[in-house]
């Protein structure tokens, strides 16, 4: 079992930085669009950009923090 | 015999004392497997919402080359991987996250990727977007309000949840397509979450079926002259 366990966190601790960080940096790339495509040259074609942006950055924190939180309570476990 | 008899029983006691702790310890390395599997999954769902960079990727033809030929790869990948971790040649106890029952047939990971695949490939962005959005966050809002609210009030959550996806994609689209699509996309997201079927599993569902409820609504009206598709809401890069 403990075997198990050290091999979940592993695993986790290798897909972590990417759960984490690919999201953010998707929402940085549609915000940077909008603002630049739509929001300097005032189109309006762009706003679903932003919006995507938000969405993502949003949905994605409100799940990442209880996943840090329970990595880091199982690392102090171990 | 006397002296024999109470070395047996300090003996069968200690043993009991020993079974209790070890299953008290055994009991809190599954729960705490339990607890991080459970937020691992709820993440690696959010986390399918940035497939949607697939629709800013420049529009040039060996982009658009590359933008049928990886998705294919990368799926063709995770079927290879199953279909050695279901014939017993990679150890199931790799795979981090699975549910019990995934132990015989295919992990939902690989629902998921085909149900991205065909939505990337077959349907138009304004169909596919949404459904995506679906099974990246009405799903685990699904799964993490069942626990606190009950059914009933989680797939309330998760109707409005997919209903507001619907809106932000179709935003441009005349009222009543809105609030046809909104309400006929939601439904069918709704659905294929809810209803569980033996073997196709409800992250393939969550997407497919708003997506062809959705393809049929607009080829029936297209075959009354009427193109209900707004336009394309992510622009390429």
């Amino acid at each position: 079992m403990v075997t198990i366990q050290r091999l979940l966190l592993r695993l986790e601790f290798w897909f972590a930085p990417l759960l984490l960080l690919v999201p953010i940096i998707v929402s940085v790339v549609f915000l940077l669009e909008w603002y630049t495509k739509g929001f300097i040259n005032g189109s309006s074609e762009y706003d679903s950009e932003l919006l995507f942006s938000l969405l993502l950055i949003v949905g994605n924190l409100v799940f990442d923090i209880p996943f840090v939180r329970s990595i880091r309570t199982l690392k102090k476990k171990q | 015999m006397l002296f024999s008899e109470m070395n047996a029983k300090d003996t069968l006691k200690t043993t009991k004392q020993k079974m209790a702790k070890y299953q008290a310890e055994f009991l809190e390395q599954i729960n705490a497997i339990e607890v991080d599997a459970h937020w691992f999954r709820r993440v690696f769902h959010t986390f399918a919402a940035s497939f949607l960079f697939y629709y800013l990727l420049p529009d040039e033809e060996w982009i658009n080359v590359i933008k049928i030929i990886v998705p294919i790869i990368i799926v063709f990948c995770m079927v290879v991987i199953e279909y050695r971790r279901l014939r017993g040649s990679l150890d199931h106890q790799r795979f981090f996250g699975l549910r019990s029952y995934e132990k015989k047939q295919p992990a939902s990971y690989l629902y998921f990727g085909i149900a991205v695949l065909l939505l990337f490939l077959l349907f138009p962005q304004q169909i596919a977007i949404p459904c995506i959005l679906c099974a990246s966050f009405t799903d685990p809002i699904i799964g993490e309000t069942r626990y606190h609210l009950g059914k009933k009030k989680a797939y309330a959550i998760g109707f409005i949840m997919s209903l507001l996806f619907f809106l932000i994609t179709w935003y441009r689209a005349d009222w009543w397509i809105l609030i046809l699509v909104s309400l006929v996309g939601a439904a069918g997201a709704l659905i294929g979450e809810t209803k569980k079927l033996r073997f196709v599993d409800d992250d393939f569902m969550i997407q497919m079926l708003p997506a062809l409820l959705l393809l049929l609504l607009w080829q029936g009206f297209m075959a009354f002259g009427v193109n209900i598709l707004p336009p394309t809401i992510i622009l390429p890069i």
